[in-house]
């Protein structure tokens, strides 16, 4: 599962153009990581979670 | 050898144009259109065929050919004699060591430095001279932005595309510089960096935007190369305190003291190395202290070693001015010299 | 007067990749996290690989943080792919 802050979703979806997978489904998660608290952070990884599901298992 | 270019007709110059900006293929700028004949005029200068394969671009294993290279010279404004060089940057720039992808699509922002050493300044009429690191003359102009088309056309290396530049700065125009060999004592850079003098030689480095130092009040070595060492030091405050490759750029004035005093570019550079050092600790007076850490007294040195850092004899004759000019983001990216000259009959080169 | 001027894009279409087959389930599976170390990344991963475990039963969760966050994962994280079910990365700043 590729995890991609909402800032960089252009570049993970160009990324996925060119190394040949149009149309790749990635989580997104709030900008930015660097500065953000540990609630916020806690808050992005429940975000990522709440979408891993259609991304890392068959359905 | 015939050009395998999908080819576009178009009325007139003003059509080119815009058929050129609409599809993303410039810099902004008014392009020179890529005829046939003007890209096989560089092709056959550098006795190069279409075909060659320059490099690949190893994290997308995109393949650069000299045909494609020689229309992006074309455009830029290159004429045939300046082709060779745009070849050398480009094959230099896809050596792993120089991380090409990662320095042009980070969000910092940082540009290719274009170094010319050899014969070859004085044929393309480069002097290294006024405006050194302006625009300081035809052949650096467009070798520069030269490289800046390959980026957007080859490697879609566009802004907001692979190219997550923050802020950036105009030396993604163009940012090349001779280095003024023949009023100098030193050893030129392609020297110090283990090339023949005979050769033409052109370095590139991942850098940052330059930024101007003066110091006209001295004589003294210590004095005047100690004002470069603050601002590498200030680099390393405000920007990244990783270390990497820095070039100093020394003006006439500034360098007539300094070569006066016997100090060459190696002693140059053990001065550098030892004085362009901070404590983490540091970062709290600028505003960075969530990241210290208790870590206040970890000592960091700008350069791993003396030989990290570049040297260059350039600029105008008069001025106590000087450049640092800094790495883009520590030793993620080394810089690159390599001999220009025409490739026979052989692949990339294995360094 | 209409003349002729030339593509300067590499004019390739990269040929298209294959994804890895997804598993019916994460229980008991060991998840990969391939991180760039960068700032908030350790928290960020600490907080998801806990969720990992109690939402998705996920056994084990290994971490590995690239040598250069601006160039791809080193070739020996890329050999240890293969020995997980599924891995996590992601872009930030």
């Amino acid at each position: 599962m590729a995890v991609m802050t909402t800032r960089f979703v252009s570049a993970a979806e160009l990324m996925a153009r060119v190394l040949g997978f149009p149309g790749y489904k990635f989580a997104i998660i709030p900008h930015p990581i660097s500065s953000a608290s540990d609630e916020a952070l806690c808050d992005a990884a429940a975000a990522a979670i709440g979408q891993a599901g259609g991304l890392l298992l068959r359905r | 050898m015939p050009l395998t270019a999908r080819g576009h007709s178009v009325p007139d110059f003003a059509a080119a144009q815009e058929l050129y900006h609409a599809n993303g293929w410039t810099d902004g700028l008014p392009i020179v259109p890529p005829t046939e004949d003007a890209v096989a005029a560089c092709l056959d200068w550098a006795m190069t065929p279409p075909d060659q394969l320059i490099g690949i671009e190893p994290v997308r294993a995109i393949p650069l050919t000299a045909e494609k290279l020689a229309i992006n010279a074309v455009m830029a404004g290159c004429l045939p004699m300046h082709f060779p060089v745009v070849l050398t940057a480009v094959t230099a720039m896809l050596q792993p060591e120089f991380l090409l992808h990662g320095a042009t699509s980070s969000t910092g922002g940082c540009a290719i430095l274009i170094v010319l050493n050899g014969p070859i300044r004085r044929e393309l009429a480069a002097p290294g001279t006024f405006n050194a690191l302006g625009n300081a003359d035809r052949a650096t102009s467009v070798i520069g932005r030269a490289i800046r088309l390959v980026l957007i056309n080859l490697l879609d290396v566009r802004p907001g595309g692979i190219d997550r530049s923050t802020i950036g700065h105009p030396g993604k125009f163009s940012y090349c510089v001779a280095e003024d060999e023949e009023d100098t004592t030193w050893d030129p850079l392609h020297v110090q960096r283990g090339l023949p003098p005979e050769v033409s030689a052109v370095t590139v480095m991942a850098a940052g935007s330059l930024r101007q130092i003066m110091n006209e009040w001295t004589t003294e070595p210590e004095e005047i190369l100690e004002t470069f060492a603050a601002e590498m030091r200030a680099n390393m405050r405000h920007y990244s305190i990783w270390a990497g490759n820095y070039a100093l750029v020394i003006p006439k004035q500034l360098r007539e003291h300094l070569q006066a005093a016997g100090w060459s570019k190696s002693d140059i550079a053990t001065f550098i190395h030892r004085r362009a050092r901070i404590r983490r600790g540091e970062w709290a007076e600028v505003g960075k202290r969530a990241v210290v850490r208790g870590q206040a007294d970890a000592e960091y040195a700008a350069l791993e070693s003396p030989d990290r850092l570049l040297v260059i004899a350039a600029g105008g004759p008069a001025g106590g001015f000087g450049a640092v000019i800094p790495p883009w983001l520590g030793n993620k990216s080394t810089a690159v010299t390599l001999p220009v000259g025409a490739c026979i009959d052989c692949g990339p080169p294995s360094r | 007067m209409t003349f002729r001027v030339l593509d300067p894009t590499n004019e390739a279409t990269p040929p298209l990749g294959t994804q890895a087959p997804r598993p019916a389930s994460l229980e008991g599976a060991i998840v990969g996290i391939i991180t760039n170390g960068k700032e908030g990344t350790l928290g960020f991963f600490a907080h998801l690989e806990r969720m990992l475990r109690t939402e998705f039963g996920v056994a084990d969760v290994i971490r590995r943080t690239k040598s250069n966050y601006s160039a791809p994962a080193d070739a020996h994280i890329a050999d240890e792919l293969r020995r997980w079910q599924a891995v996590v990365t992601g872009i930030g700043d």
